[in-house]
Order: structure tokens, then C-alpha cells, then sequence
């Protein structure tokens, strides 16, 4: 019956569309109202005339009738303002009166009176104030300061749009404010009450004022809250998404929800917060779970006497955070899933499903399609102990012909010792027992790939005995180059991220050792970057700084240069602004690199951040066409992937540019553009970019075609997925006479079918929500050896593959009772479901199937305990998850 | 003297006491004992570093009760075997064709796929290499010309390189050689070479390695290459109006498959082409007329070569036009019924041993899956008496190659082992292509300078019906069966 359009939606922000609608009818009102009149059913007729009425007596000069009509008006705009499907009938007849009623205030003397007439006129400028004039706002601030709900969720929501716009203009001016945050203080108030959560931290973020929110959050509405919070801090730049964070950890803490605040601890790198967690909770189950989550996130984290005062609780609490057990649950999650068999390379290659394309007469062996089949045995079989290459040959007499390591060439050994590492990725004892048999070998490049292998066992386990550095120290200055590199790197990878003086001080003089040679100097640079990663280390990044302008020109142009910016570019991962003066420093180098280490060190400071500016210059970066290829546009493009895998909303903006890229860049950034998707969908198999590097694994030019393959291998990482395996199969025939192509087909093979399927190589955990820097350094490394494919992984620097490692985790869910053992419970696994800002007790997963645990956890799948019998110590049910025994529960009958 | 707990492999082995008053070296011999880990390859972590024989115990502030680990093996060390495995990546180009298992590629010169597709055909015949290598490099006989002698020649240096090759080869001198010898070859269009038909190539080389390869030294067994490809045949001249007939024979190096509408297999086609009509003066008659020619095969080769009749001549667009009607092809080949009948008595007892052999080989198979293991032994070499008797597998004495030509007999079943394939509308354009069954059994298709695998149920459908490559020429080989 109304012609008019609704005007309900004139909330805060007001678009220009409600003005347009608002204006129509005060323009020329009578006209409209007489047309209407004869439509009005008799009920609203009356009403009109009633309200028409107390208009006129508003006006009257008796403060007693004035009085009762502004009562009564008050009294209708609030009964039906209470709910706002359509423009309210009393305030649709009262607009015309709007005018006349404005005069008539400013008028009126001081007064109660004039007070409540300024209330009925803030409520009216909802809908007839014209955009920008924050009428409401002013006439709410002239008015009785009443209860502001009693207007309706509508009215509210209005002035809280224009208290920010009025509040940003003040802010401009250098006025008060202080009027103003006392009507935030109602607003939240009343949001917090209405569970309106999401609008009240927007109001709260619009005037600055986010402190103001823990006054106000109660145990109801703490988690939808943080919830808000956490997520819209992604899309907040600079220090903002920084406090907003910490309100967030504030009020977890103050609620008791440990696990959350120290996610969020961790997020911020926070260490303080994490001990905080640490000393404020005093139950020693929880803080077991705590430890667990800080050996997910890769973190070295030293627990002293305040945090756990007992001795014996600490050891065991530190144990969990070194990740002693992390070997134990990998093989109880592989044995419930019943693939402990070991499998061998062709198990994975299939090559009796490719009839009549198999490579014939198989009667000698190649050096290169055995170091693939090394590969692929290391990480199919990564972490289960056997396999069926290496582990096999040693139990029967040792050194026949049949040992597969000497089936391997010259440097093709190194590879296949160090795969020991990996196969008993994580099991310190046997691992060391298995490659310490060739520590007494004669070859340099078995010595070499030993050492190797004792950084890869070691990867993210600390002991405290030290055995990687007691182990490795000793061979870090010998003579052979490539012993020497196999030491430095085993340090690296054992050590990543513990910020080891210890590995420092051993380190740093190899960069300044004239004598030295390029690679192992770049290897130097990569293993302390690995080790400070994140930390913004001045001494490290000056030894690193020291021995790039070392670089004689020659130098400067060797493939293996471009580590030495990375390793300098790892100590900022993430660090975004600290980065600055290292890159002024930059600029200040050989032309030959200025640029390529620039790109380098921006896309690792700017890693995970998700920061649009910095992806457009990346982007900028890329846009330039050189005759000559370039080889600073490589980091850029990477950077682009680097920094946009943050969240998924700039990840498929990413994934967009990319294609633009690929369809317009030159051949080196086409090059690299399999690579960055690579990173984007990182063991997360998404069908377009699937598509995508299919059709560019068969392209013309062989490097984009060898980058395109690995990243199927990349995306497709840990998860056995079918659709990839068979595109690879048929790659791998398609390939059979091009040896470099069909060796990238092979060790995508290994990559998909890593662990078996067990594994993941995705650097972000916990929901998405946290990131390993030493995961993404691991990848990063691999990446950007990747960007020279033919001089290092083809060519005899094929190790720098172990560096996946680093990234490497079980995507499982171990539930275990509170002796920490493997305990089974149902679950619900299903893909996880965005609840953020919804109402209500939404479902968080959705078409779930139930297990019982351990289970496999697929990239955006989220689980949940299917019975109420335990409860689990952590919200996120990842990793290892330490169950309780529900005492509200009752077994049904 | 404290106590400490030793960690090596899984074991732990607690209360192990240290006599610090002593060296080190003692304290690993006491490990030696529990372990069997000689002390020189003991490896026990401690503060900074590994222990060494010689430390200061005092130095390392053992505690009581401290968890030791130690490093070692117990076992033999790993040695590299004395003669490490030889790589592909090592091996010089020769062998590495062995490890490809085909022959390369021969590159494009520009329209020159007829060639390379004949010339990978005709590659594929061992016994025509065997007799070019034999032949002299200088000595040409009186009434053989300069022109074909150099393309022979050239065809041995052209086969020897694709045997020791993997990469792809170019067949510059050959192409040179063969276009002097016919010009036609060397016709341009717009300054370029134009596209040949194939046949044209393949009849054109095969008659001038007759020539060339007709020892004259031996007086019998003089063409060698008549020997490998040429076909008997007798026909009956027949005429319809004067009864007139008469027998004719003669020597052709390939049947042809007509096409027409009733011709849907291979075999109608070449029953089709064995009967032609012609027009001819007739003695008796006195004015040409219409003769009846019924054609039998009388003499079989090594090799069968069967040509498509795919192109026609056709006038309004003055170009070799093309069928592109499907005819199928087998893989093998009876073609007993096309024989003459005193080619099919003497045919009869080797088909005969022929089909014994296969029935043998299948009972055989039959008798090994039903016995049990422990008589089987017996029975096999039972079985294997008279098959060694009466010959090998038929596959084992066509590796044989000429040497033991004498004693073996044609059967008239023939297997496929190459297939040269046009794919376009007409003769002089288009691309041609071949398939080469290799000796290890796979298939590969040389479309130029790319040898491509191919599976061996894709090669019978290349039999037209489409834009797709359609068999233009089949090379059928032998099979035989010793006497």
C-alpha cells in the first residue's frame, strides 16, 4: 500500500540511494498525501490526525499540553519502532511535520520540554535528515540522554553511523569528543546486550576506542566477540589489526579461554602474552595443551620455574614443546590408518596403468631417474622408519650391489644419504643410528649427504643432548666443499628458528672466509636465515650484508647468488616495517643484485600479511618488459603469493592476477607464475589452478612446463589426490624421452604421495589462523631454487628439495586422554563453515562424515568431538588435542 | 664417580658409572662392553660437542643422574661396492639406442616427410640392411649408373646413422643423391620443395636397390631385393568374346588394394586388385577388345608390401584426389586364398606345422596350469623334445636373418611390422607419417624428427574413415617355419 521504497535500510552509513528516496516526498508532500489520504485504511486515517494533532499542540503555548502531545508522540514512535520491516506509520505521518516542528524547537526556550522535542526529532531525522547533515546525532546530542535503546535496534544502528562520520570530522577539527564516546559507551552497551557484537567493535574501531569493549563483554557474548575481532583484523592495515588483537587476547584471557589467547599470542610473535598464558593458568592439563600448540607452530620456547614451578611437570612440559612424541603420534595416526607398508617408487608411479608408453629396455640404469626414485622413496616413506630402497639393504649383508645408495651418481649420493634422514624424519634415535653407519664412508658425497640427513631427522625436534650440532660442528671447516654444505645445511634445518648463539657463532665466520667458496657460502646464508628466522637478527643480517658485497661481479651472476639475499630476506619473514633499514642498506649494492634482493627482502618482510599495497607493487613490478630477462621480476612474482596466501579473499585475488600475468608477462615471469600458485594452494589441490598448471605443464617453453609440474606436485602435497596423480602419470609418458621434465614429473609423484597421504606442507595451521615461519622459510627456500631450475635442482644442488621438510606436518587429529595417550572418540570432520558475525549458534562444518580418531584433516576441514563425553582442551581441534572426561556427563539409557 | 643413564639407538641403558679419575677412553670401553660399539666410532654427546678421548671430565660438569646419549654403530660399515653401476647418462650415443629402444628421428628438410616416413619403413627390413652393408663402396658394376650407385650408397650411410643415433638425423646427402637421381623429387613450388607421394618414393628407391644390389658374382640367388619384396604372379588373360587364353606371369614388388564401395577389409581390396580388365588388340579377332586378367600369387616375398589405391587422378581439380573410405587391416594376414594352386600345395605342410605348433604351445600352456609342480618337470621336457626337434619359436628364426634363408618355408601368414600413413586430401599435400613395429615388439610412430610410442591396438586404426593419418602402404612380414 506504501508506494513509496522503505526507507529501513538508512542505516549508519547512508547511501545516496536513501537520499534520494528520503527527498521525494518532502519536496512535495501535500500532493503526495492527498493522493494517499483517500487509500488510508479508516484506522490510519485516525492515527494520522491524531499525530497531527499533537503536532499542533507541540506547538501550543501551554507547557502542560505541549507537554502531554509530545508525551503522546513520543509514546507512538516508540511502540512501533520497535521492529523495522517498513518505514513506521506514526513516523511516515509525522515527516511532513518534520519542518514545522524543527522551527518550533529552535524557538523554544531551555527546557524538559524542549529536551523531549529534541528527542522526538532525533528519532524523526532517521528518516528525514539529508545525508551528512547528522541531525539525529545532534538533536540525540541536545536531548534527554535517555535510555537509547528505547527508540529501537534501527535508531541505534542510524546514530552510531553518524557518530563515526561526525567523529572522524572532530577528529579533523582537533574538537572534543568526549560527548560523543559517552554515547558510544550506551551504543556498545546496548549491542552487547542485543547480540549485535560485530557492530558494536565496528563503532568501537571507527572512534578508537576498543578498550572500552572489555567493560562490556561477558561470558554470553566473549566468543562471537573475538571471533569478530580476529577476523576483521586481517583486513585492518597497519597498527590497528595489532590492538585489535591484543583487546582479543585481553578478553580471552579474562574469560579463561587459554588456548585461544595464546593463539592469538602467537599470532601477534608475541612472547610475553604467551608466558602470560603460561603463569595465568594454573591447571597443568591445559598447559600441556598449550605446549602443544606451541610445537605445532614450530616455536623454541624455553618454559622456566614461574611458568611451571614443579621440576618434574616442567621436564614433561617441555618435552611436548620439544616435539619428542611427534614421531610416536605420526605412526599411531599411519598404523590406525593401516599403511605402514612400505612403498616403493613404482608403487607410485603406476606405470602399468600407461600401456605401451613405458619406457623400454629398463636393462641400464640412469643417474638421474634413480636420484627421482631417491627422492620419491624419501617422501612417500618420510617419518615411517622403512622403506623399501634404503632402510632394506642395510639389514641384509650391507655393501652388495644391491645397495641402492651406490646406484646413485656422484652427487645423486648425497641425495639418497640424506633420504635416511627423511625416512626417519622426526625419530632422532633410530635415525642417528641408521646414518651414522655413514659417517665412516670414504666418499665425500655420502659424508656430505649423512650430515644432511642428521639436520633432516632433527627438523623440528629438539633433544637435549644437542646431538645435530654435537654431530655436525666438527665438519663445518672441512676441506671438501660439499661436506661442508652438508653440515651447514643439517644446522640449519635441525636448528630452524631457535635463534641458536651456539650455531651463530660458527656460522657467521664462514660468510667472511675469503677462502670460501659461492656455494657454500650460500648455503651459510640460508642456514642462518633459517635459524634467526623472523628475528630481525643486526649481527646476522651485517655478516650476510658483508658477504654480498664481498661478491666479485662474476659471482654476482652465478645462480647460487640469489641465496644469499633469501637467507638475508628469512631473518625479516613477516616482519613487514623492520625490514626498512636492511633494504636501505640494499640499495646500496652491486646493480647486478640491487633490485633482485629489494624484491626479495619486501615479498619475505610482507609474507602472510595479506597486504594489498604491497601485492600492487609487486604487480607494478611485473608490468615492466625487459629485453633481456630479468631476473628480479622471479622474487616479485613470488612475492605476490608470499604476501596474498594470508587469507583466502586476497588469495584469489592472487590467483586472478597471476593469470593476467601469465597471459602477459614475459617468459621469466611466466616462469614463475606455476610457482607462486604453487605457494598459493600449497597442499590445498583447488580445481581452476589445478587446471591452470596443467595446461601450462604441457607448455612450449620447458622451464614454465618444469615449474608448472612441480607445482602440481606442490598443490597437491600429502594428499594422495587422484585427479593430479593421474595427470602426472600421463606427464610422465608424455615426458619419457625428456630426462629433466620426466625427473620434475617424478618428484611431483613423491610430493603428492608424500607420507603416504599423512602429510601436509601447508605453512598455516590452527584454522588458517597461524603461521610457521619456519614452514613458509622451508618452502620459500625450495621456491626460490626453483626459480633456476636447470643450474640447482637439475643440476647438483638437487637437496635443496629437502628443504620441504621444514614444512612438513601431519594433517591429522590425535585426540589423547590425559596420560597423553592415543585415546579414540567419534568426530565429525566436514568442511569448515565461515561463522563469523552470523547469528545465532550457526553450525561451523558442513557436509561432515564421522570418524573416530586419529583422523586425516583435508585442507578447509574442520572437526568436531560427535560425542559429549570428553571435552577437548583446545577449541581448534588440530594436531594433538588432549581430551578431558565431561563431568556433566551421563551415559544415555 | 657419578652415575649416569646412556641413551644408544632405542636402549637405555641407566647406571653406568664414570670413573673420572680416568680418561674417557675408559668410559667408552665400559660402553663397549653393553653395546658392542667399538670406542672409535662412539659418538657421546656432551656440552659443546662430542666427548673426546682426552677431555677433562671435570671440565664437562657430569651430573649425577645425567641422560647421556650416545651415537655408534655396532654393525659393518657400509662399503661402496667395488664396481659402481653403470649410468644411461654415461654411455656413449651408440648404446644409449639400445636404452631408448628405437632408432632416431630423421629430421625435415622441407616437405620431406614421404622420404623419411619410406626410408623409416624400409629401414625396419634387417635382411635389406644386412645387403647393403655388404655392398662395395667403390666397385659399381658396368651396368649399373653413377646416380643410383651414389644413392644406394647413400641409403647404406643413411641406415648405418640412424642405427647410431638417438637424436634425430638429417638426411642431407641422401636427399641431395636421391634428387639427382630422379628430378622429380626436386620439383619447387614458390621456391620451396614440393610434397611427393610417398608410393612414388618408395617404388622409385626399391627398383634402384635392385639395380644395384644384383651381385654379379653369385650367379643364382642374384636380387636381393626381388628375394625380400617381389611377388609372383601368374595370370589367366581371359577373353570374353573370342574365348581366346592365355597364362602370363610376371614380378611385381607390391599388391595393390583397390577401393571401392564393396571393399570394406584389406582382403576384398586385394582380391579386388588381383583382377583387372584391359583392352587389347586381339590376334584372332582382328580389333582390340576386352580381356579378363585374374591374377594368383605365385611366388610369395619375405616381405609383403600392400599399397592403398587411396588416390585418383582427378581431372577438374588436376590433382591426385584421395579415398578417404575406411579399410580395415589385420594385424596378421592369411592371404592363402589369393595363392595359385601350386603355391597352395606347396604352402599346405608348413601351414600345417605351423598351426601343430600354435595348437602345441596353447595345449602346453593348458598342461602347465593343471599339473601340479612336482610331475610338471617332467612333462615339460617331455614336451620340450619334439618342439626343439621341429625348430624354435617361429620369432627366434626370423632373427635369423638370410644366413639361414635355405631351411626355413613360408606359411602365407604374414604379421604386420610397418605401416606408412598420409594424413590430408590429396598425394601432394598433407603429411606423411610411418609406424615401425620394433624388434622388442613396441610400436613407434617417426613423425619426422619425433619418434613417438604408440600402443599396438592404435595402429589398426589407422584405417581412414576420417581427417585422421590413413594407412597408405602396409609392410607385412613373413612368418616362417623351419624344415
Amino acid at each position: 500500500m506504501d508506494p513509496e521504497p522503505n526507507n529501513k535500510t538508512a542505516s549508519g552509513t547512508g547511501n545516496p540511494k536513501d537520499e534520494s528516496t528520503l527527498k521525494a516526498p518532502s519536496k512535495d508532500p501535500k500532493k503526495k498525501d492527498d493522493k494517499k489520504e483517500e487509500d488510508l485504511s479508516e484506522e490510519d486515517l485516525a492515527l494520522k490526525h491524531q499525530l497531527e494533532l499533537y503536532v499542533e499542540r507541540a506547538q501550543d503555548a501551554d507547557p502542560g499540553l505541549q507537554k502531554v502531545a509530545l508525551e503522546s508522540m513520543r509514546q507512538e514512535i516508540r511502540t512501533s519502532t520497535s521492529s523495522m520491516t517498513s518505514v513506521p506509520k506514526p513516523l511516515k505521518f509525522l515527516r511532513p511535520h518534520y519542518g514545522t516542528l524543527k522551527s518550533y524547537y529552535e524557538t523554544m526556550a531551555d527546557s524538559d520540554l524542549k529536551k523531549l522535542l529534541s528527542d522526538i526529532l532525533s528519532v524523526l531525522a532517521l528518516t528525514m535528515s539529508a545525508e551528512g547533515d547528522r541531525e539525529s546525532l545532534k538533536y540525540r546530542l541536545l536531548g534527554s540522554e535517555g535510555d537509547i535503546g528505547s527508540w529501537g535496534h534501527e535508531y541505534v544502528r542510524n546514530l552510531a553511523g553518524e557518530i563515526a562520520q561526525e567523529y572522524s570530522k572532530r577528529v579533523n577539527e582537533e574538537a572534543s569528543v568526549d560527548d560523543l564516546i559517552e554515547l558510544v559507551e550506551q551504543i556498545v552497551a546496548f549491542h552487547m546486550k542485543h547480540n549485535a557484537e560485530p557492530e558494536a567493535v565496528d563503532l568501537l574501531m571507527e572512534v578508537e576506542f576498543l578498550d572500552l569493549l572489555v567493560k562490556h563483554v561477558d561470558k554470553t557474548n566473549y566468543k562471537r566477540t573475538c571471533l569478530y575481532l580476529t577476523s576483521s583484523a586481517r583486513y585492518l592495515p597497519g597498527p590497528d589489526d595489532m590492538s585489535v588483537l591484543d583487546i582479543a587476547y585481553t578478553i580471552y584471557k579474562q574469560f579463561e579461554e587459554y588456548p585461544s589467547a595464546l593463539q592469538i599470542a602467537l599470532y601477534l610473535d608475541n612472547m610475553q602474552h604467551v608466558k602470560q598464558v603460561f603463569t595465568s593458568c594454573p591447571d597443568l592439563l591445559r598447559k600441556k595443551q598449550f605446549c602443544y600448540i606451541l610445537a605445532r607452530q614450530g616455536l623454541s620456547f624455553e618454559l622456566d620455574e614461574e611458568m611451571c614451578a614443579d621440576d618434574e611437570d616442567r621436564e614433561a612440559l617441555q618435552e611436548i614443546i620439544n616435539n619428542t612424541k611427534l614421531s610416536e603420534g605420526y605412526l599411531t595416526l599411519a598404523r590406525d590408518i593401516e599403511v605402514m607398508e612400505p612403498k616403493s617408487p613404482e608403487d607410485i608411479y603406476k606405470a602399468h596403468l600407461l600401456d605401451g608408453r613405458a619406457s623400454a629396455g629398463a636393462s641400464v640404469d640412469s643417474a638421474r631417474q634413480n636420484l627421482a626414485a631417491t627422492f620419491v622413496n624419501a617422501f612417500v616413506n618420510a617419518g615411517f622408519g622403512q622403506d623399501k630402497l634404503m632402510t632394506v639393504t642395510s639389514e641384509a649383508s650391507s655393501g652388495g650391489s644391491s645397495n641402492w645408495l651406490f646406484k646413485n651418481k656422484d652427487h645423486g649420493k648425497a641425495s639418497a644419504a640424506a633420504s635416511l634422514g627423511m625416512i626417519d624424519l622426526w625419530d632422532v634415535d633410530t635415525g642417528l643410528a641408521q646414518l651414522d653407519k655413514y659417517f665412516h664412508s670414504n666418499d665425500n658425497h655420502v659424508m656430505a649427504g649423512a650430515l644432511l640427513g642428521v639436520g633432516i631427522v632433527n627438523c623440528g625436534i629438539k633433544n637435549d643432548c644437542d646431538p645435530a650440532l654435537a654431530l655436525l660442528a666438527d665438519y663445518l671447516d672441512k676441506e671438501d666443499s660439499s661436506i661442508r654444505i652438508g653440515a651447514i645445511t643439517g644446522l640449519g634445518l635441525a636448528y630452524a628458528g631457535t635463534q641458536n648463539e651456539q650455531i651463530r657463532d660458527k656460522l657467521t665466520p664462514i660468510l667472511g672466509d675469503p677462502k670460501a667458496p659461492l656455494d657454500v657460502i650460500a648455503f651459510t646464508a640460508i642456514a642462518l636465515g633459517l635459524v634467526y628466522v623472523g628475528s630481525c637478527n643486526e649481527e646476522v643480517a651485517q655478516a650476510i650484508i658483508f658477504a654480498l658485497m664481498d661478491r666479485s661481479e662474476s659471482d654476482l651472476g652465478e645462480p647460487l647468488t640469489r641465496l644469499l639475499p633469501l637467507g638475508l630476506g628469512l631473518l625479516y619473514l613477516g616482519k613487514q616495517d623492520n625490514v626498512e633499514a636492511t633494504a636501505e642498506v640494499s640499495k646500496t649494492f652491486n646493480e647486478k643484485i640491487r633490485k633482485y634482493c629489494d624484491m626479495t627482502l619486501l615479498s619475505c618482510a610482507y609474507a602472510g600479511t595479506g597486504n594489498v599495497l604491497k601485492v600492487q607493487h609487486f604487480l607494478g613490478q611485473c608490468a615492466q618488459h625487459f629485453e633481456k630477462g630479468e631476473t628480479f621480476q622471479g622474487p616479485a612474482v613470488l612475492g605476490i603469493a608470499m604476501v596474498a596466501m594470508a587469507e583466502e579473499l586476497g588469495l584469489d585475488m592472487a590467483i586472478r592476477s597471476l593469470e593476467h600475468l601469465l597471459q602477459y608477462g614475459e617468459q621469466n615471469i611466466r616462469k614463475t607464475v606455476p610457482l607462486a600458485l604453487g605457494l598459493l594452494c600449497i597442499s590445498n589441490p583447488k580445481v581452476h589452478v589445478m587446471d591452470t598448471l596443467s595446461r601450462l605443464s604441457h607448455d612450449a617453453d620447458s622451464e614454465v612446463a618444469m615449474a608448472a609440474v612441480l607445482s602440481l606436485g606442490l598443490i597437491g602435497a600429502g594428499t594422495n589426490n587422484a585427479r593430479i596423480a593421474g595427470m602426472l602419470r600421463n606427464l610422465s609418458s608424455y615426458y619419457y624421452k625428456e630426462a629433466s621434465l620426466l625427473f620434475c614429473v617424478r618428484i611431483a609423484q613423491g610430493f603428492v604421495h608424500m607420507g603416504k597421504g599423512l602429510l601436509t606442507l601447508a605453512p598455516y595451521h590452527s584454522e588458517r589462523f597461524l603461521l610457521s615461519p619456519t614452514a613458509l622459510a622451508g618452502l620459500v627456500v625450495l621456491l626460490h631454487a626453483c626459480l633456476d631450475m636447470k643450474a640447482i635442482i637439475l643440476g647438483k644442488y638437487h637437496y635443496v628439495m629437502y628443504f620441504v621438510v621444514l614444512a612438513m606436518q601431519p594433517r591429522m587429529l590425535l585426540t589423547v586422554n590425559e596420560n597423553l595417550k592415543p585415546l579414540s572418540v567419534p568426530v565429525r570432520v566436514g568442511q569448515a563453515v565461515d561463522v563469523v558475525g552470523q547469528a545465532g549458534r550457526p553450525k561451523t562444518i558442513t557436509g561432515f562424515q564421522t570418524h573416530s580418531t586419529p583422523v586425516l584433516l583435508a585442507a578447509g576441514d574442520r572437526a568436531e568431538l560427535a560425542t559429549e563425553k570428553y571435552v577437548p582442551l583446545s577449541p581448534i581441534l588440530e594436531g594433538f588435542v588432549i581430551l578431558k572426561e565431561n563431568p556433566d556427563y551421563r551415559e544415555e539409557a | 664417580m657419578p652415575t649416569v643413564s646412556v641413551k644408544w639407538q632405542k636402549e637405555l641403558y641407566p647406571a653406568v658409572e664414570i670413573d673420572t679419575t680416568q680418561s674417557p677412553y675408559v668410559f667408552k670401553c665400559q660402553l663397549y662392553d653393553l653395546t658392542g660399539v667399538p670406542p672409535e666410532r662412539q659418538k657421546i654427546m656432551v656440552k659443546g660437542g662430542i666427548l673426546k678421548d682426552d677431555s677433562d671430565w671435570s671440565k664437562l660438569g657430569i651430573k649425577e643422574g645425567q641422560k647421556l646419549m650416545m651415537v655408534g654403530t655396532a654393525d659393518e660399515i657400509v662399503k661402496a661396492p667395488e664396481k659402481g653401476p653403470v649410468f644411461m647418462e654415461d654411455l656413449p650415443e651408440e648404446e644409449q639406442v639400445v636404452a631408448v629402444g628405437h632408432s632416431a628421428g630423421l629430421f625435415n628438410l622441407g616437405n620431406t616427410c614421404y622420404m623419411n616416413s619410406t626410408m623409416q619403413c624400409l629401414h625396419s627390413v634387417p635382411e635389406l640392411k644386412s645387403a647393403l652393408i655388404e655392398y662395395p663402396q667403390s666397385g659399381r658394376s658396368n651396368d649399373l649408373d653413377q646416380s643410383s650407385h651414389l644413392l644406394t650408397v647413400a641409403t647404406r650411410d643413411l641406415f648405418n646413422e640412424l642405427d647410431k643415433n638417438v637424436k634425430p638425423v638429417a638426411p642431407m646427402q641422401f636427399w641431395m643423391v636421391l634428387r639427382k637421381k630422379y628430378p622429380q623429387f626436386g620439383q619447387l613450388h614458390n621456391g620451396s620443395f614440393m610434397q611427393q607421394d610417398a608410393e612414388e618414393c618408395w617404388t622409385q628407391i626399391l627398383y634402384t636397390l635392385s639395380q644395384a644390389l644384383r651381385s654379379p658374382s653369385t650367379s643364382a640367388n642374384l636380387d636381393t631385393v626381388k628375394e625380400l619384396f617381389g611377388i609372383d604372379l601368374v595370370s589367366r588373360v581371359h577373353c570374353a568374346e573370342s574365348g581366346e587364353e592365355s597364362m602370363e606371369t610376371e614380378t611385381v614388388y607390391s599388391l595393390k588394394c583397390h577401393i571401392s564401395h564393396e571393399v570394406n577389409h584389406l582382403h576384398e581390396g586385394l582380391k579386388h586388385g588381383l583382377k583387372s580388365e584391359l583392352e587389347k588388340a586381339s590376334p584372332s579377332l582382328g580389333h582390340s577388345t576386352v580381356y579378363l586378367k585374374d591374377s594368383r600369387i605365385n611366388g610369395l616375398p619375405k616381405y609383403l608390401t600392400i599399397q592403398f589405391v587411396r588416390f585418383f587422378w582427378k581431372r577438374e581439380s588436376n590433382q591426385k584426389a584421395k579415398i578417404l573410405r575406411k579399410v580395415d587391416y589385420p594385424l596378421e594376414l592369411d592371404i592363402f586364398d589369393l595363392c595359385s594352386d601350386d603355391l597352395r600345395k606347396k604352402l599346405e605342410a608348413p601351414r600345417q606345422m605351423l598351426r601343430d605348433e600354435d595348437g602345441r604351445k596353447a595345449g602346453l600352456k593348458l598342461k602347465q596350469k593343471n599339473t601340479s609342480s612336482v610331475d610338471s618337470d617332467v612333462k615339460m621336457s617331455d614336451a620340450e623334445g619334439p618342439s626343439t626337434g621341429s625348430g624354435e619359436s617361429s620369432k627366434a628364426t626370423l632373427g635369423e636373418g638370410v644366413a639361414s634363408d635355405k631351411n626355413v618355408q613360408l606359411t602365407g601368414v604374414y604379421d604386420l611390422v610397418a605401416v606408412l600413413t598420409h594424413k590430408g586430401r590429396s598425394a601432394d599435400s598433407g603429411h606423411y607419417v610411418a609406424w615401425v613395429k620394433q624388434e622388442n615388439g613396441k610400436w613407434i610412430q617417426f613423425d619426422d624428427d619425433n619418434p613417438i610410442p604408440q600402443r599396438e591396438e592404435d595402429i589398426t586404426k589407422l584405417s581412414g574413415g576420417g581427417d585422421w593419418h590413413m594407412a597408405y602402404i602396409c609392410m607385412y612380414k613373413a612368418r616362417t617355419i623351419p624344415m
